[in-house]
């Protein structure tokens, strides 16, 4: 029966392929546009778990309490061996190490002597660890306007506006002059590989990046850093995940008694991100319920439209004694066929679309013609469990009710005048 | 005329399913108001904010200030001259002294940065009539800061800072308002003092770092101070808006291909379904394009209607949302922007809305409508399919 | 007329008292400046973490020149810093560089310790910048000491008023405390272990203790004191940073 109703669907085009191109097409739409709504709802948390919060963060409690004022003192220390126990207990998530730092980058002149001077805020980053996705996820790459990312120890990126006020190229050396974790003087000469914009006013006035090990070198922070952050590898925040990951680790990591422990939080703890996050999920949700409402509609008209191009068709059969419910049961049972295929093919389009936008993102960054470390142009989508069956609700169920509504014609019609309106 | 006059009839007649293509339809005018409208509040209101926080009409820097160096603090302020003295008697400007210093919450030390501000301006929102009593030490502060350095209301706080000669100094300063706003930089790391007490505090008597302007002051600028353009300080909020925009227009633009696919199957669908009229039509004398059009118009008619319904409903939801706003509870993310924030539809959006849905729903009419002219009369007649 | 008598007794007596003071502050100022002076240091930092000791060796000559040379730890070894007048720079082996200090980087705390690079440049004698009265007198750590009441006399020291308390047999401090204008108490100095090094008593170990931040404060011990030495003019050079 399947074979035979297969056959059927296959071999008359008119029957298959016009109600599959619509199935997929809405299918996929469905599937696309959730996808981007929950990437678009998504970008302000993503934003934050990015460049602050991470899905979960890692710091000292003591740390934590002045965090604002970045306390390099108070930092986690022996990260490498924790950064190696977390490797192994909590796989399926990346860690990083984060030192956020300020200081002061001093221009000499041809004697050596300081010619200028301005304040910097730093950010120690991962960029030389093979497989670390921090440039990536920072953005940084894009954003800069000249030279290139940092490739050798002792190399920064430093803010385009800061470069430009001091008339700096890449290539030119400059040296940091700072605090140590211990509060000692350092100094590091270090060489300009490019200039960046970071989009936030305050990083742009003064801001630098460079390798973690170069911050860590540069701050007397061996094995140290200000946080640890961890990201989903499939970079999406879920809270379940978060909250069990932070009460795994928090019972054996955590001491209440000792402000220098390690501490893991969530992102919807920080930074009041909570409320925003329960708000992203309902609107989304509500958006995606529009989708499939509206899809539901088209996929109707398919139907129906069905059901009437083959009206003549039912009445010859009816003629020849096939049963109104027998062909009744045959169009629906054909209708979920063709809404399984569109639906399969129309959510496969519709995902790796969306898979595509999420990794690659669409790149307004052209035509707005600015693009920042921190408000870039790239939108992306993002891909969540429920888009797997998502687009089988328009594209199976409207299409059944389309073809049961249409198909209730059938039972109207009276065999006594098929062949007047057969024309025969 | 004919073809509205048709076009309003078939429709009407074709009952449920007209209404359902409508109320799709109208989906798309009402996700795409409420999207825009929703960013273009935010930018609204965000720079309505900043206006009445911090921006006002513009600012007067002196020429070394920056406002995201405090190292300048030190060498950027000067004499307020008799010109100024009467600009702000007048209500025009509000003075602004601009100081660093240290405050010491439970023995943390916080850098923070000294605000003295004439009590008595009206310009900016900050309550600064609280500092009116320039016998105490004084001081308004933001949530943010409250936050960071854990007070409340009625607390002191002590802070220490060098005059204008380097010697140090440190006082208790008196906690009387807490303020709450969506502009984050009038509040993080900044207290709020008297003008007259910040100035007596540091030695800098009649002195200031900037100028806050009212919105009618038309001086333009003077030699001893720059004038900073509202523009300058609302760009950053101005780029984010830029950047919402992009990433909504995709979502509606999505929508809308829907909402379009809708009316097309649905003219397939009556284009098939309607051969016998189309035959009739042409029979009786109408030349093709006239029958095309008549289907064209059905067609686009659906976004017509799909207004007025969207108007039934989106009205009065559109209407209720800006009034009553939407809880975001963005919390503290760094940005102006408001726990609520209230739509704002502009005559514009409508416009354009309207238009794109229209033009589009024109062409997706079209498009299947084309089919009739290669329809055969008699076979059209018979209600053979074609 | 027998109040009146009382009177200018009383008056003449505070005359002669603050006399004194001032008499006391310069008995203070010859024991502790001298035309120039080597000495080596250790300062002990008390970190929320952990504390640690900074060793230095100083040149001073008078109170215009310094020129001091880190010796441990190994990371602060060979930084030397050089103030002249007003002006401070640090050189920084590691790098080759000399690089300046001004501005509000002077208010930041040297090498962790509850010392700013101001409180270490503010270097005039203290009968320059104070007008002294005398305050009474008391026992502190079983020694008489005089207490002095300092008000700053000209615009721009960076501590308005001081209080000392001054060893009555040998003139050094043996407490200090640096008040703002507003009276705030903004800093502690305690001052001991003094012996008699050339001829004068000098105290060779020093806590210093900002009252506004929580903590240990910093102690600061000098060994090593000699006074009046031979000191080559081109030690207080730019150049001489970097040898």
């Amino acid at each position: 029966m399947i074979g035979f109703t297969l056959k059927g669907i296959v071999r008359d085009r008119s029957r298959s392929l016009l109600p599959v191109i619509i199935v997929s097409i809405g299918a996929m739409l469905t599937v696309a546009g959730t996808g981007w709504i929950k990437g678009i709802f998504g970008d302000i948390i993503a934003m934050n778990a990015k460049y602050s919060t991470g899905h979960v963060k890692i710091l000292t409690a003591a740390y934590a309490e002045n965090e604002s004022q970045a306390p390099n003192d108070l930092a986690l220390t022996d990260i490498s061996s924790l950064l190696s126990s977390l490797k192994k207990d909590f796989t399926g998530v990346e860690w990083v190490p984060r030192i956020h730092f300020g200081g002061l980058i001093d221009i000499p002149d041809s004697s050596g002597v300081t010619k200028y001077q301005g304040n910097v805020v730093g950010r120690g980053v991962d960029l030389f660890s093979a497989g670390s996705r921090e440039n990536e996820r920072m953005n940084i790459a894009p954003s800069i306007v000249e030279g290139k990312l940092p490739e050798n120890g002792k190399e920064i990126l430093i803010s385009h506006d800061f470069a430009k006020r001091f008339n700096l190229k890449p290539g030119d050396k400059v040296t940091f002059f700072g605090s140590s974790m211990n509060g000692g003087m350092v100094f590091s000469e270090l060489t300009l590989c490019g200039t960046i914009k970071f989009g936030s006013q305050i990083l742009d006035r003064g801001g630098i990046i460079c390798d973690v090990s170069d911050a860590q070198q540069m701050l007397d922070m061996e094995d140290a850093s200000s946080e640890i952050l961890g990201y989903f590898k499939d970079d999406i925040y879920s809270e379940e995940r978060a909250d069990s990951l932070r009460s795994t680790f928090n019972s054996v990591y955590f001491d209440p008694g000792d402000e220098f422990s390690p501490k893991m939080l969530k992102l919807s703890e920080q930074n009041d991100l909570d409320e925003y996050l329960a708000y992203a999920d309902r609107m989304g949700t509500i958006i995606a319920l529009i989708f499939i409402f509206t899809l539901s509609v088209v996929l109707w008209n398919t139907g129906l439209l069905g059901g009437l191009r083959r009206y003549n068709e039912y009445g010859i059969r009816l003629a020849l004694g096939e049963e109104k419910k027998h062909i009744y049961f045959m169009m629906l049972y054909e209708a979920l066929i063709v809404g399984i295929i569109g639906s399969v093919v129309g959510s496969a389009a519709g995902l790796s679309f969306s898979y595509w936008l999420q990794e690659t993102g669409l790149d307004f960054g052209d035509s707005f013609g600015n693009i920042t470390m921190m408000m870039p142009q790239v939108f992306r989508a993002r891909v969540v469990p429920e888009m797997f069956y998502i687009g089988f609700i328009p594209g199976v169920v409207a299409m059944l009710i389309g073809t049961a509504i249409a198909g209730i014609g059938i039972f109207k019609r009276d065999t006594a005048r098929l062949f007047t309106e057969l024309e025969v | 005329m004919i073809a509205f006059k048709l076009a309003y009839r078939n429709l009407i007649g074709a009952g449920l399913r007209t209404w359902l293509n409508v109320t799709v339809l109208s989906f798309a005018y009402v996700v795409i108001i409420f999207h825009q409208g929703l960013i273009d509040g935010w930018h609204r209101q965000g720079l309505l904010d900043l206006k009445a926080w911090e921006v006002g009409g513009g600012h007067l820097w002196h020429p070394a200030y920056n406002r995201y160096d405090p190292i300048t603090f030190q060498d950027s302020h000067r004499n307020i001259d008799d010109k100024l003295i009467k600009k702000f008697n007048e209500g025009q400007i509000a003075p602004v002294l601009v100081v660093q210093a240290s405050a010491y919450p439970d023995g943390r030390l916080i850098s923070v940065i000294l605000k003295g501000i004439a009590p008595r301006q009206e310009i900016v929102s900050i309550p600064t009539r609280y500092l009116a009593d320039n016998n105490a030490v004084n001081a308004v502060i933001g949530t943010r800061m409250a936050k960071l350095m854990k007070v409340k209301e009625g607390d002191n706080i002590l802070i220490r800072w060098r005059d204008k000669n380097g010697v140090f100094d440190a006082t208790e300063v008196h906690i009387i308002k807490i303020f709450k706003c969506d502009v984050p930089s009038v509040d993080n790391g900044q207290i709020w003092l008297s003008l007259e007490n910040l100035q007596k505090m540091t030695g800098l008597v009649n002195e200031a770092t900037y100028f806050i302007l009212s919105e009618s002051y038309n001086e333009g600028k003077t030699d001893e101070w720059k004038f900073i353009p509202p523009s300058y300080l609302t760009r950053e909020l101005d780029e984010i808006i830029r950047s919402k925009r992009g990433g909504g227009m995709i979502m509606q633009g999505i929508l809308l291909i829907i909402a379009l696919l809708a009316i097309f199957d649905t003219q397939v669908l009556s284009i098939f379904r309607r051969q016998r009229e189309i035959g009739t039509y042409i029979a009786l004398g109408m030349t093709r394009p006239q029958v095309i059009g008549i289907f064209t118009v059905e067609g686009a008619a659906h976004s017509v209607f799909a207004a007025l319904a969207g108007a039934v409903y989106g009205i009065p939801l559109f209407i209720y949302l800006a009034k009553y706003g939407i809880s975001f509870g963005f919390g503290d993310m760094g940005l102006t922007l408001a726990d609520t924030l209230y739509p704002y539809y502009s005559l514009e959006l409508i416009f354009w809305t309207v238009l794109i849905v229209v033009l589009a729903a024109t062409i997706v009419s079209y498009l299947p409508a084309r089919r009739i002219a290669k329809m055969k009369p008699t076979e059209a007649l018979k209600g053979k399919l074609q | 007329m027998k109040h009146f008598l009382l009177l200018i007794l009383l008056i003449s007596a505070t005359e002669v008292l603050s006399q004194d003071a001032e008499a006391i502050l310069q008995k203070v100022d010859r024991n502790l400046s001298s035309e120039n002076r080597i000495f080596e240091s250790a300062m002990l930092i008390h970190g929320r973490r952990n504390d640690r000791t900074v060793t230095s060796r100083t040149y001073s000559v008078g109170n215009k020149k310094s020129f001091t040379e880190y010796l441990t730890p190994p990371r602060e070894q060979g930084t030397k810093m050089l103030k002249l007048e007003s002006q401070l720079w640090i050189y920084s082996p590691s790098t080759d560089r000399i690089i300046q200090i001004s501005g509000h980087m002077l208010r930041q705390s040297v090498m962790g310790s509850d010392l700013s690079y101001v409180d270490m440049m503010d270097d005039r004698k203290l009968t320059d910048v104070y007008s002294a009265i005398y305050a009474g007198d008391e026992i502190f750590d079983d020694r008489k000491v005089h207490v002095l009441e300092l008000t700053a006399k000209v615009t721009d020291a960076a501590y308005y008023k001081r209080k000392m308390w001054i060893d009555r047999e040998r003139f050094v401090p043996l407490k200090e405390e640096l008040y703002a204008k507003s009276g705030q108490l903004l800093k502690r100095t305690t001052l001991s272990e003094v012996k008699q090094i050339g001829g004068r008593w000098f105290p060779t170990k020093i806590v210093f203790k900002d009252m506004l931040k929580e903590g240990e404060g910093t102690e600061f011990r000098m060994s090593n004191i000699k006074f009046n030495q031979k000191i080559p003019d081109y030690i207080f050079s730019k150049a001489a940073l970097k040898k």
